[in-house]
């Protein structure tokens, strides 16, 4: 429950961020939770890590405490994506990938940690996650293999366009 | 021959062209033919780019799966993050209304995805195509008394439902795998830990990289079995890592499973690429 909510108000949920969220493929699931916990206890970051708490992420999903989640130090960047937590979910919530949805709203917002932008940044150019330069195609050589292809970026590119017309990026 | 569509993925054919040359030599020895899938491009990786735009990612997926549905081939990965971006996108286009969406951007370069291509990940094909008996045929150099501490990963066994691979809670296939070359397979207590490589924090994986560490020096292993390019990085470059930051010695030497199968087959230890890992297998000179 939000800090300052007092007791006699009732608790107010914030609708718009939740259906924001709900325009992410799979953003939705959380409306399922009803934080039994099976998700904590064989989460790694959890273990590792005091901030971490899936059961905690979906509560706050369900009110939409938008500054607690999306804030430029958000706590899901901790999340290890060993998708323990959608194997062990009984409702099917699937929290890792609510937890990537609300990321897609983090970069919508501009806010990713610089390791993932950059990755993010290579694949854009190049259509691969490693650049690919003439000492990984000499490297190749030794092994009898040829030099990669070029990825068709033209296709690629194509594909990444935002769609028109639809409410997917609102 | 059965015949398969290889999506070698990214960080293989582009960091460890070792696995991928160990591959190409073991499968057609095994009965598998593969053909490479000309046009493809990243799968996309489940970490980084999906965590951008799921659309985006599942309509590069679905450009992927098509280029192997225009072969009329099943698609066969080496790579737990390739095979985990493709399984999903399966799973997930089977719902009408994501899949046109999807066909939506696809139709702008003229392609569509239909779903009639399945993944599988190179272990499983193994398995089911050509069964550790083969595999074990298949040896000239039984790796008799060699120690192999295991581990999964992550993205190979889960989410269950959707990579359909093995048990998560009780996997098989490695071990199968590792003695049908004649050694031994050992689980130590950590060995469905994750390797940390897809957390964005420096802290988490560092203490479990450490904790993992631990326990895989206590079994007394020879080396470490891998079947994930992203932990075997974390195992090879990360142990180095961890050593120095605990100021501890942690030296196990990570072998990618394919590579220790085609050493296995007789290929020579120099041909192997086993010389550019900062921690190099040389026990296995001893066969």
């Amino acid at each position: 429950m939000p800090e300052d909510a007092d007791r006699d108000e009732p608790v107010r949920v914030n609708f718009r961020f939740r259906r924001e969220l709900a325009q992410k493929i799979e953003g939705n699931l959380a409306s399922f939770c009803y934080q039994c916990g099976a998700c904590v206890g064989d989460c790694p970051a959890t273990t590792y890590s005091s901030g971490f708490n899936p059961r905690e992420i979906m509560l706050k999903v369900l009110y939409g405490l938008e500054d607690e989640l999306l804030g430029s130090e958000s706590v899901l960047w901790q999340c290890t994506n060993c998708y323990n937590c959608h194997e062990r979910c009984p409702q099917e919530v699937k929290p890792v990938e609510v937890i990537i949805s609300l990321k897609n709203m983090l970069a919508a917002r501009g806010i990713y940690p610089e390791v993932v932008s950059k990755i993010i940044g290579t694949f854009e150019t190049t259509g691969r996650t490693v650049r690919i330069t003439s000492a990984i195609d000499r490297q190749r050589a030794k092994f009898g293999l040829p030099p990669l292809p070029p990825v068709p970026m033209d296709e690629v590119r194509i594909l990444l366009e935002p769609d028109t017309g639809t409410d997917e990026e609102e | 021959m059965k015949r398969f569509a290889f999506f070698p993925g990214c960080l293989i054919p582009a960091r460890y062209p070792a696995m991928e040359f160990a591959i190409r030599q073991v499968l057609p020895r095994l009965g598998i033919e593969i053909v490479d899938l000309e046009g493809s491009s990243c799968c996309p990786d489940p970490i980084y780019f999906k965590s951008k735009d799921k659309l985006s990612w599942l309509a590069v997926a679905a450009r992927n799966l098509s280029l192997a549905e225009d072969l009329g081939l099943d698609v066969v990965t080496n790579c737990s993050g390739c095979t985990a971006t493709l399984s999903e996108a399966i799973h997930l286009l089977e719902d009408d209304i994501l899949k046109k969406k999807v066909n939506d951007r696809l139709g702008r370069i003229g392609r569509e995805y239909k779903g009639t291509t399945r993944v599988r990940h190179i272990a499983t094909v193994v398995r089911d195509e050509v069964g550790y008996e083969r595999v074990r045929e298949s040896v000239v150099r039984p790796l008799e008394g060699l120690k192999v501490a295991i581990h999964y990963g992550c993205h190979l066994l889960k989410p269950s439902k959707i990579m359909q691979v093995d048990n998560p809670d009780n996997p098989q296939v490695m071990e199968r795998l590792v003695e049908a070359l004649g050694a031994t397979a050992i689980r130590h207590r950590n060995w469905y830990l994750c390797c940390g490589k897809a957390c964005q924090t420096e802290d988490i994986p560092m203490n479990m990289m450490h904790d993992l560490l631990t326990t895989v020096k206590a079994a007394e292993t020879d080396i470490l079995g891998m079947i994930c390019p992203t932990c075997f990085s974390q195992f090879d470059y990360g142990q180095m890592k961890i050593s120095k930051k605990f100021d501890e010695v942690f030296d196990i030497p990570p072998v990618y499973y394919f590579q220790l199968l085609a050493f296995a087959q007789g290929i020579p230890y120099e041909k192997l690429g086993f010389d550019s890992q900062r921690f190099k297998p040389e026990c296995l000179l001893r066969f």
